[in-house]
Protein backbone atom coordinates (compact mmCIF):
# COMPACT_ATOMS: atom_id res chain seq x y z
CA UNK A 1 0.00 0.00 0.00
CA UNK A 2 2.84 2.41 0.77
CA UNK A 3 4.20 1.97 -2.78
CA UNK A 4 0.88 3.15 -4.12
CA UNK A 5 0.88 6.06 -1.69
CA UNK A 6 4.37 7.18 -2.73
CA UNK A 7 3.32 6.99 -6.38
CA UNK A 8 0.21 9.01 -5.63
CA UNK A 9 2.29 11.53 -3.70
CA UNK A 10 4.74 11.80 -6.60
CA UNK A 11 1.86 12.22 -9.05
CA UNK A 12 0.38 14.92 -6.87
CA UNK A 13 3.60 16.94 -7.05
CA UNK A 14 4.05 16.80 -10.83
CA UNK A 15 3.70 20.06 -12.72
CA UNK A 16 0.74 18.86 -14.76
CA UNK A 17 -1.11 17.84 -11.61
CA UNK A 18 -0.50 21.19 -9.96
CA UNK A 19 -1.48 23.00 -13.15
CA UNK A 20 -4.79 21.16 -13.46
CA UNK A 21 -5.55 21.74 -9.80
CA UNK A 22 -4.80 25.45 -9.75
CA UNK A 23 -5.94 26.45 -13.23
CA UNK A 24 -9.09 28.45 -13.87
CA UNK A 25 -10.69 26.75 -16.84
CA UNK A 26 -9.18 23.30 -17.57
CA UNK A 27 -10.59 21.62 -14.48
CA UNK A 28 -14.19 22.86 -14.90
CA UNK A 29 -14.13 21.95 -18.59
CA UNK A 30 -12.80 18.44 -17.94
CA UNK A 31 -15.31 17.94 -15.15
CA UNK A 32 -18.16 19.13 -17.38
CA UNK A 33 -17.09 16.74 -20.17
CA UNK A 34 -17.01 13.93 -17.61
CA UNK A 35 -20.50 14.67 -16.33
CA UNK A 36 -22.03 15.09 -19.80
CA UNK A 37 -20.23 11.96 -21.02
CA UNK A 38 -22.30 10.14 -18.41
CA UNK A 39 -25.28 10.34 -20.75
CA UNK A 40 -23.42 8.83 -23.68
CA UNK A 41 -21.88 6.05 -21.65
CA UNK A 42 -24.13 4.97 -18.79
CA UNK A 43 -27.12 6.56 -20.52
CA UNK A 44 -26.84 4.28 -23.58
CA UNK A 45 -25.58 1.14 -21.84
CA UNK A 46 -28.54 1.15 -19.45
CA UNK A 47 -30.96 0.83 -22.37
CA UNK A 48 -28.92 -2.05 -23.75
CA UNK A 49 -29.07 -3.72 -20.33
CA UNK A 50 -32.81 -3.13 -20.12
CA UNK A 51 -33.18 -4.76 -23.56
CA UNK A 52 -31.29 -7.79 -22.26
CA UNK A 53 -33.78 -7.94 -19.42
CA UNK A 54 -36.63 -7.69 -21.91
CA UNK A 55 -37.83 -4.43 -20.36
CA UNK A 56 -37.08 -1.97 -23.16
CA UNK A 57 -37.55 -1.76 -26.95
CA UNK A 58 -38.75 -5.32 -27.18
CA UNK A 59 -39.68 -5.05 -30.87
CA UNK A 60 -36.03 -4.45 -31.71
CA UNK A 61 -33.99 -7.65 -32.13
CA UNK A 62 -31.37 -7.96 -29.40
CA UNK A 63 -28.59 -8.22 -31.95
CA UNK A 64 -29.72 -4.88 -33.43
CA UNK A 65 -29.66 -3.12 -30.08
CA UNK A 66 -26.26 -4.52 -29.16
CA UNK A 67 -24.59 -3.85 -32.52
CA UNK A 68 -25.97 -0.34 -32.94
CA UNK A 69 -25.69 1.00 -29.40
CA UNK A 70 -22.33 -0.47 -28.46
CA UNK A 71 -20.17 1.80 -30.66
CA UNK A 72 -21.73 4.84 -29.01
CA UNK A 73 -21.39 3.37 -25.54
CA UNK A 74 -17.74 2.58 -26.25
CA UNK A 75 -17.14 6.12 -27.48
CA UNK A 76 -18.87 7.48 -24.40
CA UNK A 77 -16.79 5.34 -22.07
CA UNK A 78 -13.59 6.34 -23.88
CA UNK A 79 -14.46 9.98 -23.16
CA UNK A 80 -15.23 9.09 -19.54
CA UNK A 81 -11.94 7.24 -19.17
CA UNK A 82 -9.80 10.05 -20.58
CA UNK A 83 -11.60 12.81 -18.68
CA UNK A 84 -11.65 10.63 -15.56
CA UNK A 85 -7.89 10.04 -15.70
CA UNK A 86 -7.34 13.77 -16.07
CA UNK A 87 -9.57 14.39 -13.06
CA UNK A 88 -7.56 11.88 -11.01
CA UNK A 89 -4.39 13.52 -12.23
CA UNK A 90 -5.58 16.88 -10.96
CA UNK A 91 -6.18 15.61 -7.41
CA UNK A 92 -4.40 12.26 -6.90
CA UNK A 93 -4.05 12.51 -3.14
CA UNK A 94 -7.65 13.53 -2.59
CA UNK A 95 -8.85 10.62 -4.74
CA UNK A 96 -6.57 8.23 -2.86
CA UNK A 97 -7.91 9.40 0.50
CA UNK A 98 -11.57 9.41 -0.44
CA UNK A 99 -13.46 6.22 0.43
CA UNK A 100 -16.20 6.88 -2.10
CA UNK A 101 -13.61 7.09 -4.87
CA UNK A 102 -11.97 3.82 -3.87
CA UNK A 103 -15.37 2.15 -4.00
CA UNK A 104 -15.93 3.74 -7.41
CA UNK A 105 -12.67 2.24 -8.76
CA UNK A 106 -13.59 -1.22 -7.45
CA UNK A 107 -17.04 -0.97 -9.05
CA UNK A 108 -15.47 0.21 -12.33
CA UNK A 109 -13.18 -2.82 -12.42
CA UNK A 110 -16.12 -5.14 -11.72
CA UNK A 111 -18.20 -3.44 -14.42
CA UNK A 112 -15.36 -3.85 -16.94
CA UNK A 113 -14.99 -7.54 -16.01
CA UNK A 114 -18.73 -7.92 -16.55
CA UNK A 115 -18.37 -6.52 -20.07
CA UNK A 116 -15.46 -8.85 -20.90
CA UNK A 117 -17.38 -11.82 -19.53
CA UNK A 118 -20.37 -10.87 -21.67
CA UNK A 119 -18.33 -10.71 -24.86
CA UNK A 120 -16.16 -13.77 -24.26
CA UNK A 121 -18.55 -16.20 -22.62
CA UNK A 122 -22.12 -15.08 -23.16
CA UNK A 123 -22.41 -13.49 -26.61
CA UNK A 124 -22.98 -16.59 -28.75
CA UNK A 125 -25.90 -17.25 -31.09
CA UNK A 126 -27.35 -13.84 -30.31
CA UNK A 127 -29.92 -14.24 -33.12
CA UNK A 128 -31.67 -16.88 -31.05
CA UNK A 129 -31.94 -14.63 -28.02
CA UNK A 130 -35.16 -13.04 -29.27
CA UNK A 131 -36.98 -16.33 -28.78
CA UNK A 132 -35.15 -17.34 -25.66
CA UNK A 133 -32.96 -14.97 -23.63
CA UNK A 134 -30.17 -16.89 -21.88
CA UNK A 135 -30.14 -16.43 -18.12
CA UNK A 136 -26.49 -15.40 -18.29
CA UNK A 137 -27.41 -12.49 -20.57
CA UNK A 138 -30.02 -11.34 -18.09
CA UNK A 139 -27.54 -11.70 -15.26
CA UNK A 140 -25.00 -9.57 -17.11
CA UNK A 141 -27.75 -7.00 -17.70
CA UNK A 142 -28.72 -6.76 -14.03
CA UNK A 143 -25.10 -6.65 -12.87
CA UNK A 144 -24.30 -3.98 -15.41
CA UNK A 145 -27.19 -1.79 -14.26
CA UNK A 146 -26.30 -2.17 -10.59
CA UNK A 147 -22.56 -1.66 -11.09
CA UNK A 148 -22.85 1.43 -13.30
CA UNK A 149 -25.45 2.91 -10.99
CA UNK A 150 -23.00 2.31 -8.16
CA UNK A 151 -20.25 4.02 -10.13
CA UNK A 152 -22.41 7.10 -10.69
CA UNK A 153 -23.48 7.30 -7.04
CA UNK A 154 -19.94 6.71 -5.73
CA UNK A 155 -18.70 9.31 -8.17
CA UNK A 156 -21.11 11.92 -6.84
CA UNK A 157 -20.30 11.12 -3.23
CA UNK A 158 -16.57 11.52 -3.90
CA UNK A 159 -17.22 15.18 -3.30
CA UNK A 160 -18.49 14.42 0.19
CA UNK A 161 -16.39 11.64 1.72
CA UNK B 1 -24.90 48.29 -11.94
CA UNK B 2 -22.84 45.45 -13.44
CA UNK B 3 -19.76 46.50 -15.32
CA UNK B 4 -20.75 44.40 -18.30
CA UNK B 5 -24.13 46.06 -18.54
CA UNK B 6 -27.43 44.72 -17.28
CA UNK B 7 -27.18 40.92 -16.90
CA UNK B 8 -30.34 38.88 -17.00
CA UNK B 9 -31.17 37.09 -13.78
CA UNK B 10 -34.40 35.97 -12.13
CA UNK B 11 -33.67 38.45 -9.38
CA UNK B 12 -34.44 41.20 -11.84
CA UNK B 13 -37.78 39.66 -12.75
CA UNK B 14 -39.15 38.21 -9.53
CA UNK B 15 -39.40 39.97 -6.18
CA UNK B 16 -36.72 39.33 -3.58
CA UNK B 17 -39.19 38.02 -1.00
CA UNK B 18 -39.92 35.06 -3.30
CA UNK B 19 -36.34 33.83 -3.05
CA UNK B 20 -36.15 34.45 0.69
CA UNK B 21 -39.40 32.53 1.07
CA UNK B 22 -37.91 29.58 -0.87
CA UNK B 23 -34.92 29.39 1.43
CA UNK B 24 -36.88 29.73 4.64
CA UNK B 25 -39.65 27.26 3.84
CA UNK B 26 -39.73 23.51 3.35
CA UNK B 27 -38.08 21.86 1.48
CA UNK B 28 -35.66 24.68 0.80
CA UNK B 29 -34.79 25.24 4.44
CA UNK B 30 -34.51 21.53 5.06
CA UNK B 31 -32.12 20.95 2.18
CA UNK B 32 -30.11 24.00 3.06
CA UNK B 33 -29.41 22.75 6.55
CA UNK B 34 -29.34 18.99 6.06
CA UNK B 35 -26.52 18.23 3.64
CA UNK B 36 -27.47 14.55 3.58
CA UNK B 37 -30.83 15.26 1.94
CA UNK B 38 -29.17 17.64 -0.46
CA UNK B 39 -26.60 14.98 -1.42
CA UNK B 40 -29.19 12.24 -1.86
CA UNK B 41 -31.45 14.50 -3.89
CA UNK B 42 -28.51 15.57 -6.03
CA UNK B 43 -27.67 11.90 -6.63
CA UNK B 44 -31.16 11.23 -7.98
CA UNK B 45 -30.83 14.40 -10.05
CA UNK B 46 -27.69 12.99 -11.68
CA UNK B 47 -29.19 9.52 -12.18
CA UNK B 48 -32.17 11.10 -13.93
CA UNK B 49 -29.72 13.13 -16.02
CA UNK B 50 -27.90 10.01 -17.22
CA UNK B 51 -31.14 8.29 -18.16
CA UNK B 52 -32.56 11.41 -19.85
CA UNK B 53 -29.48 11.94 -22.01
CA UNK B 54 -29.57 8.24 -22.91
CA UNK B 55 -33.09 8.51 -24.32
CA UNK B 56 -32.24 11.70 -26.18
CA UNK B 57 -29.05 10.24 -27.62
CA UNK B 58 -30.84 7.21 -29.02
CA UNK B 59 -33.82 9.03 -30.55
CA UNK B 60 -32.02 12.15 -31.78
CA UNK B 61 -29.12 10.17 -33.21
CA UNK B 62 -31.68 8.04 -35.06
CA UNK B 63 -33.32 11.19 -36.45
CA UNK B 64 -29.88 12.23 -37.68
CA UNK B 65 -29.53 8.85 -39.36
CA UNK B 66 -27.06 7.50 -36.83
CA UNK B 67 -27.11 4.78 -34.20
CA UNK B 68 -30.13 2.49 -34.26
CA UNK B 69 -30.75 2.77 -37.97
CA UNK B 70 -32.35 -0.62 -38.36
CA UNK B 71 -35.25 0.48 -36.22
CA UNK B 72 -37.80 3.11 -37.23
CA UNK B 73 -37.99 6.43 -35.46
CA UNK B 74 -41.62 5.79 -34.63
CA UNK B 75 -40.73 2.54 -32.90
CA UNK B 76 -37.92 4.05 -30.87
CA UNK B 77 -39.68 7.24 -29.86
CA UNK B 78 -42.87 5.43 -28.98
CA UNK B 79 -40.95 3.56 -26.34
CA UNK B 80 -38.35 6.13 -25.29
CA UNK B 81 -40.48 9.29 -25.55
CA UNK B 82 -42.30 8.66 -22.27
CA UNK B 83 -38.98 7.95 -20.59
CA UNK B 84 -37.65 11.28 -21.80
CA UNK B 85 -40.58 12.96 -20.12
CA UNK B 86 -40.14 10.86 -17.00
CA UNK B 87 -36.50 11.93 -16.94
CA UNK B 88 -37.41 15.60 -17.29
CA UNK B 89 -40.10 15.32 -14.61
CA UNK B 90 -37.63 13.58 -12.28
CA UNK B 91 -35.07 16.29 -12.82
CA UNK B 92 -37.61 19.02 -12.16
CA UNK B 93 -38.90 17.29 -9.02
CA UNK B 94 -35.39 16.72 -7.67
CA UNK B 95 -34.34 20.13 -8.96
CA UNK B 96 -36.96 22.14 -7.04
CA UNK B 97 -35.52 21.45 -3.56
CA UNK B 98 -32.03 22.11 -4.95
CA UNK B 99 -33.23 25.46 -6.27
CA UNK B 100 -35.09 26.41 -3.12
CA UNK B 101 -32.15 25.69 -0.84
CA UNK B 102 -30.00 28.17 -2.78
CA UNK B 103 -32.70 30.46 -4.12
CA UNK B 104 -31.07 33.75 -3.19
CA UNK B 105 -27.76 32.79 -4.79
CA UNK B 106 -29.58 31.60 -7.92
CA UNK B 107 -31.59 34.81 -8.14
CA UNK B 108 -28.31 36.52 -8.97
CA UNK B 109 -27.08 33.84 -11.36
CA UNK B 110 -27.13 34.56 -15.08
CA UNK B 111 -26.24 30.97 -16.07
CA UNK B 112 -29.23 29.72 -14.06
CA UNK B 113 -31.52 32.05 -15.99
CA UNK B 114 -30.25 30.73 -19.29
CA UNK B 115 -30.53 27.16 -18.05
CA UNK B 116 -34.25 27.73 -17.51
CA UNK B 117 -34.58 29.39 -20.92
CA UNK B 118 -32.89 26.41 -22.61
CA UNK B 119 -35.07 24.02 -20.60
CA UNK B 120 -38.21 25.79 -21.72
CA UNK B 121 -37.03 25.67 -25.34
CA UNK B 122 -36.11 21.98 -25.07
CA UNK B 123 -39.46 20.95 -23.59
CA UNK B 124 -41.45 23.11 -26.03
CA UNK B 125 -39.49 21.64 -28.93
CA UNK B 126 -40.18 18.14 -27.63
CA UNK B 127 -43.93 18.68 -27.68
CA UNK B 128 -44.03 20.42 -31.05
CA UNK B 129 -41.55 19.87 -33.88
CA UNK B 130 -39.97 16.82 -32.30
CA UNK B 131 -43.34 15.17 -31.77
CA UNK B 132 -44.23 15.90 -35.39
CA UNK B 133 -41.15 14.24 -36.89
CA UNK B 134 -41.36 11.18 -34.66
CA UNK B 135 -45.06 10.63 -35.31
CA UNK B 136 -44.76 8.95 -38.68
CA UNK B 137 -42.13 7.06 -40.63
CA UNK B 138 -42.73 9.33 -43.60
CA UNK B 139 -40.79 12.18 -42.07
CA UNK B 140 -38.11 10.22 -40.26
CA UNK B 141 -35.30 10.78 -42.72
CA UNK B 142 -36.26 14.27 -43.81
CA UNK B 143 -34.34 17.47 -43.38
CA UNK B 144 -36.96 18.55 -40.87
CA UNK B 145 -36.17 15.50 -38.75
CA UNK B 146 -32.48 16.36 -38.77
CA UNK B 147 -33.31 19.94 -37.82
CA UNK B 148 -35.52 18.83 -34.96
CA UNK B 149 -32.84 16.47 -33.67
CA UNK B 150 -30.07 19.09 -33.93
CA UNK B 151 -32.14 21.74 -32.15
CA UNK B 152 -33.11 19.23 -29.49
CA UNK B 153 -29.52 18.23 -28.81
CA UNK B 154 -28.43 21.87 -28.79
CA UNK B 155 -31.13 22.88 -26.32
CA UNK B 156 -30.33 20.05 -23.91
CA UNK B 157 -26.62 20.78 -24.26
CA UNK B 158 -27.46 24.37 -23.37
CA UNK B 159 -29.32 23.22 -20.27
CA UNK B 160 -26.39 21.07 -19.19
CA UNK B 161 -23.65 23.65 -19.87
CA UNK B 162 -25.57 26.52 -18.29
CA UNK B 163 -26.28 24.28 -15.33
CA UNK B 164 -22.59 23.57 -14.88
CA UNK B 165 -21.69 27.21 -15.35
CA UNK B 166 -23.76 28.14 -12.29
CA UNK B 167 -21.04 26.77 -10.07
CA UNK B 168 -18.25 28.60 -11.87
CA UNK B 169 -19.60 32.00 -12.83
Amino acid sequence: MSHLLSFVQWLNDTRISVFLRESDWPFPIIETVHILGLGFSVGTIMWLDLRLLGLAMREAPVVDVIEQLEPWAIGGFAVMFVSGCLLILSEPLKCYNTIAFRIKVVLLILAALNVFYFHKRVMHNVDRWDQNMPWRAKMVGILSLILWLGVVIAGRWTAYF
Amino acid sequence: MDQRGVEVTFGRILPFWFFVSCETNWPGSWFKNARWFFAIDETFHIMALGMLIGTLVIVDLRLLGLGMRRQSVVQLSRFLGPWTLFGVASMIITGIPLFMSEAIKLSKSTPFFYKMVFLLCAVTLHFTLHRKVTASSASQDSGLAKLAASLSLLCWLGVALAGRAIAFL
